[in-house]
């Protein structure tokens, strides 16, 4: 090992730092990915408690399971354990190794004195050593294993070692390069054992460097890039997307999205082989057997009906059948056939995601809410325009048809809880219908479903009075998670309805990151609460809710604002004992004003995907004044009361057509008194709000109540 | 003279050959791969019926024993072209809507690159297909070219308009039906109470029947309400 050689690592000596740095590089990182708290909300969320048991609870249970152990990220855990093994075998190997490492060269040790010892020290116990070590002082002991010649050696040594603590150009040689004879010769170690240079060697290291750069690498490159263009960032396979796509079309009704649904090339997957065709005619005919209260079982629509027949046989054909029998949640007698039934809903959801983006990019209403309507449809397995009382545990369409009566529209869940308690039990109780105990868990559970109500709806602009052109204007939406006939719901605190602009230097407030109350204090900071699970007892995954909110012109039919969706808020919605709190939730999208001053009207729709029947619709009139105006009508406030800080911009409150002439008054009294006090018709109006308290699902229009008055008068902080 | 070791030189020459022979097999069976899945990209219109139409009246062929094609009359021509330029409305109005949604899916990854080629080529076509049109209108007679299409224009709108009305018109024997049926259920009702009342001397008996009854009416007069302005809606559409 003299020279400036290269040397292989022969003992092994170094090869294990080689291995560990690698194995770690990858390991570690998989490690993080592995124990990362999974950002499923399925993992954390509440569940909503229920006893109910739907049929084929096994089948949906088994695939729930299934699909938690696809989740599971066995493959990786397997991983990381080995990379670890391997990590712990190198460290081993490499303790067990470094006693072979030749000690450094100490001339203390040598002579066995400490590193802080004087030279008058040194020289006094070399004194001492020599006089007792000197060869021609000392005899060799043959017991002791000596001869002459390692007693010189040894002399030498400590010798050696004097010098260098005493002799000035020793100790500089030692202090420069470690050794008192002056530069050693060094080796460049390589941590890589000696065989893979051997002769005879060569021939496999180059094949397996080729196999490495030559087909690995290209291969982990085509397939991650092949893998990225084959799925859309919906995470469907692209064809799917292109096909619907081309399903697109303005006049799309729900069901025809069910029929553009099946055209997923992830239905292939499912249905392969022989079960692209087997118990097709058997899942048509049940789908479309005559039933009460639609024309068919599976509720679809005569029109429906022709599109399916249309098909040509197939996966496509088979997997919209089920996806009828599925929505009008019939008996297919075949165990085969219901499990495909229960697993192409999650598929369809999927597909669905994609389509409602597709229908986003378009921009047209009809189409955007018949997508929003089809995902409620699909995680609850209700038909399209069936009644939302199927929601409820144990109620059948027959049943859901008796309640409600001979109506042509449908009680929703809402409206079925307002109900007094003893004229809703004659309906629902009775032969043929529910048992006491079913109507009881259909009761307990709906009592538990999350309905976001809002409470009030406002545009304006942090920091500003007033909304100028091309601004960027927060839209609040203020609610509370009422569940369907819930009892003495508390009042609306006024104070709760403010949005109040954070402090100027306050950074974090203003990114949103931080919730005060109305009167400034600090809330403790927690972090944003999640809704319940989905309550969907035959749709075979964990789905957690999500809200979503967005405006769009009705005049024009298009949407204005596309939706921001949220998924936790930032107050707990139950408390522990899983009664509702009542808290007014804030929900705040943020777009840029249009870029002329004018009145903006808006339909406002609040829809959450899982639950049929929960959405809001409602009318929101956005003011956009002259930027001059606005600066002007500044600075007169500033004039007349500069302690005014901070007020609320224009806000907009949905009030009843008869308290039409309670705001007119408001506006007189804004404008005599400069817009600076809450005028008090105000306190009067608002309970009148909450008794129309937004009963409205989306799909029912009531143009009537909707009409939305515009304050321009803004309130005491 | 230098003694060469060819077994040696020849080593980083056949490196690289093979390297240079690899990347331009790959390249070559890559395009032609390329070249095959776009000239098999399904069309993104179904075939034009109308055009055909056209087309086979234009070039008509005679008959089996006959010298001279039957001639077809220029009126029947002018009308199959004029059909077949409302085909084309459809389908401009179809490319027109399409085009900035796919432009957009395309940019955030939503569809897939051979999407846009699909619709690229249809737009292609269309235009080839207006331009026909055109030509065809002008040679049937003068200037027509220019008002063909706002004729077929027209027409495509109010076909769409009438297949709307023709839809809700369609729902009306169903409508009808059940508003029968529902006046007959409400009339029984009102029958039925105004017995009870007054086979039932004690009226006191039979608050509490009352007050469900109510709340019946109650229940449905907003039912009633809703389906109004539904209707309401319906017709602004």
């Amino acid at each position: 090992m003299s020279g400036t050689d290269y040397s292989y690592d022969e003992q092994g000596q170094f090869f294990p730092f080689f291995v560990l740095t690698v194995v770690g590089i990858v390991t570690i990182p998989l490690t993080y990915s592995v124990l990362k708290p999974s950002s499923d909300p399925g993992v954390t969320a509440p569940r909503i408690k229920t006893d109910f048991q739907p049929e084929h609870a096994d089948l949906i249970d088994a695939q729930r399971k299934a699909q938690k152990r696809r989740e599971r990220k066995l493959k990786r855990g397997v991983a990381v354990v080995a990379g670890w093994a391997i990590m712990a075998l190198m460290a081993y190997l490499i303790i067990v190794t470094a006693r072979t490492v030749p000690k450094i060269w100490n001339p203390y040790d040598i002579l066995g004195l400490s590193d802080s010892a004087t030279e008058k020290e040194i020289k006094s116990h070399y004194k001492r050593l020599s006089l007792k070590f000197h060869p021609d002082k000392i005899r060799p002991d043959p017991a002791k294993n000596q001869t002459l010649e390692s007693l010189n050696d040894y002399f030498v040594e400590l010798t050696k070692a004097y010098k260098a603590l005493t002799d000035e150009e020793i100790r500089n040689n030692y202090q420069q390069y470690g050794h008192p004879d002056g530069k050693q010769s060094f080796s460049i170690g390589i941590a890589l054992p000696k065989f893979i240079v051997t002769d005879g060697n060569g021939k496999y290291v180059i094949l397996v460097y080729a196999a490495l750069l030559g087909v690995l690498l290209p291969y982990l490159v085509g397939s991650w890039w092949y893998g990225t263009q084959r799925m859309s960032k919906e995470k469907v396979l692209i064809e799917s997307a292109n096909n619907l796509f081309r399903e697109y079309s303005e006049d799309i009704t729900e069901g025809g999205i069910i029929s553009a649904l099946s055209t997923g090339v992830e239905f292939q997957q499912t249905l392969k082989g022989d079960k692209a065709e087997s118990g097709l005619e058997r899942v048509e005919s049940r789908v479309l057997a005559e039933g009460e209260p639609f024309t068919y079982v599976g509720g679809l629509t005569a029109k429906d009906r022709t599109k399916l027949e249309d098909l040509e046989g197939g996966v496509r054909r088979k997997a919209l059948g089920l996806l009828w029998g599925y929505l009008g949640r019939v008996e297919l007698d075949d165990t085969a056939l219901n499990q495909a039934k229960i697993e192409v809903a999650p598929i369809a959801r999927a597909l669905n995601a994609s389509f409602n983006a597709i229908a986003l990019a378009f921009g047209s209403t009809g189409p955007i809410l018949a997508s929003f309507l089809t995902a409620q449809n699909l995680i609850q397995a209700i038909p399209p325009g069936a009644s939302p009382l199927l929601q409820l545990p144990y109620i059948t369409p027959a049943i859901a048809r008796a309640i409600e009566g001979d109506a042509k529209t449908h009680l929703t869940l809402q409206q079925y809880m307002q109900l007094p308690e003893a004229y809703r039990r004659k309906l629902s109780v009775g032969k043929g219908l529910l048992t006491e105990s079913q109507y009881k868990t259909a009761i307990d559970l709906a009592k538990q479903l999350p309905r976001l109500q809002v409470e009030k709806a406002f545009f304006k602009v942090i920091g500003e009075k007033y909304i100028t052109p091309g601004s960027l204007v927060s839209f609040v939406v203020k609610g509370r998670f009422v569940p369907p006939g819930s009892q003495n719901v508390p009042e609306v605190n006024e104070l709760d309805l403010e949005d109040v602009d954070p402090e100027e230097d306050d950074l974090d407030a203003i990114l949103g990151r931080q919730k005060k109350t109305s009167k400034g204090e600090k809330l403790k900071e927690d972090k944003p609460v999640q809704p319940p699970l989905a309550y969907a007892p035959y749709y075979a995954r964990n789905y957690s809710p999500r809200w979503n909110v967005f405006l769009t012109d009705s005049k024009q039919g298009k949407m204005a604002v596309p939706p921001f969706t949220f998924i936790a808020f930032d107050k707990p919605i139950f408390d522990e004992s899983g009664k509702p709190t009542f808290n007014m939730q804030t929900l705040k999208a943020q777009f840029q004003a249009p870029p002329q001053a004018g009145h903006y009207t808006f339909v406002m729709h609040l829809i959450c995907d899982s639950y049929v029947g929960f959405d809001t619709k409602m009318e929101v009139t956005l003011v956009v004044d002259e930027a001059a105006k606005a600066a002007e009508i500044e600075a007169e406030d500033d004039i007349s009361e500069p302690d005014e800080g901070r007020s609320k911009p224009t806000h907009f409150t949905r009030s009843n057509a008869n308290s039409t002439t309670d705001s007119l008054a408001g506006q007189m009294n804004a404008l005599k008194t400069g817009g600076l006090t809450g005028p008090p018709p105000k306190k009067k109006k608002r309970p009148v709000t909450e008794e129309s308290s937004d009963e409205e699902s989306g799909t029912e229009g009531e143009e009537a109540e909707d009409t939305s008055e515009t304050d321009t008068d803004t309130d005491e902080e | 003279m230098f003694d060469i070791d060819w077994v040696g030189l020849s080593v980083p020459f056949a490196y690289i050959a093979v390297l240079v022979g690899s990347l331009i097999t790959f390249s070559s069976v890559y395009r032609k791969r390329k070249a095959a899945q776009s000239a098999t990209l399904a069309p993104w219109f179904p075939p034009h019926m109308q055009r055909n139409v056209y087309l086979s009246l234009l070039h008509e062929e005679p008959a089996e024993g006959q010298e001279k094609a039957p001639k077809v009359p220029e009126s029947l021509l002018r009308a199959a072209l004029l059909r077949r330029a409302v085909e084309d409305i459809h389908r401009i109005i179809q490319i027109r809507s399409a085009k900035q949604a796919c432009s957009t899916l395309l940019q955030r990854g939503s569809v897939g690159d051979d999407l846009w080629q699909r619709f690229q080529r249809a737009e292609k076509e269309m235009e080839e297909e207006l331009r026909d049109v055109v030509m065809e209108a002008n040679a049937l007679s003068n200037n027509w070219g220019q008002t063909i299409f706002q004729s077929a224009n027209e027409i495509a709108a109010n076909t769409v308009f009438r297949k709307r009305l023709d839809e809700i018109q369609a729902q009306t024997e169903s409508e009808k039906e059940w508003w029968e049926k529902r006046r007959d259920s409400i009339k029984n009702e009102f029958l039925k109470e105004i017995e009870s009342e007054a086979l039932s001397t004690p009226a006191k008996t039979q608050a509490s029947k009352f007050s469900s009854d109510d709340d019946a009416i109650l229940v449905d007069s907003p039912v009633a309400n809703e389906k109004g302005s539904i209707r309401k809606k319906k017709g602004k559409k």
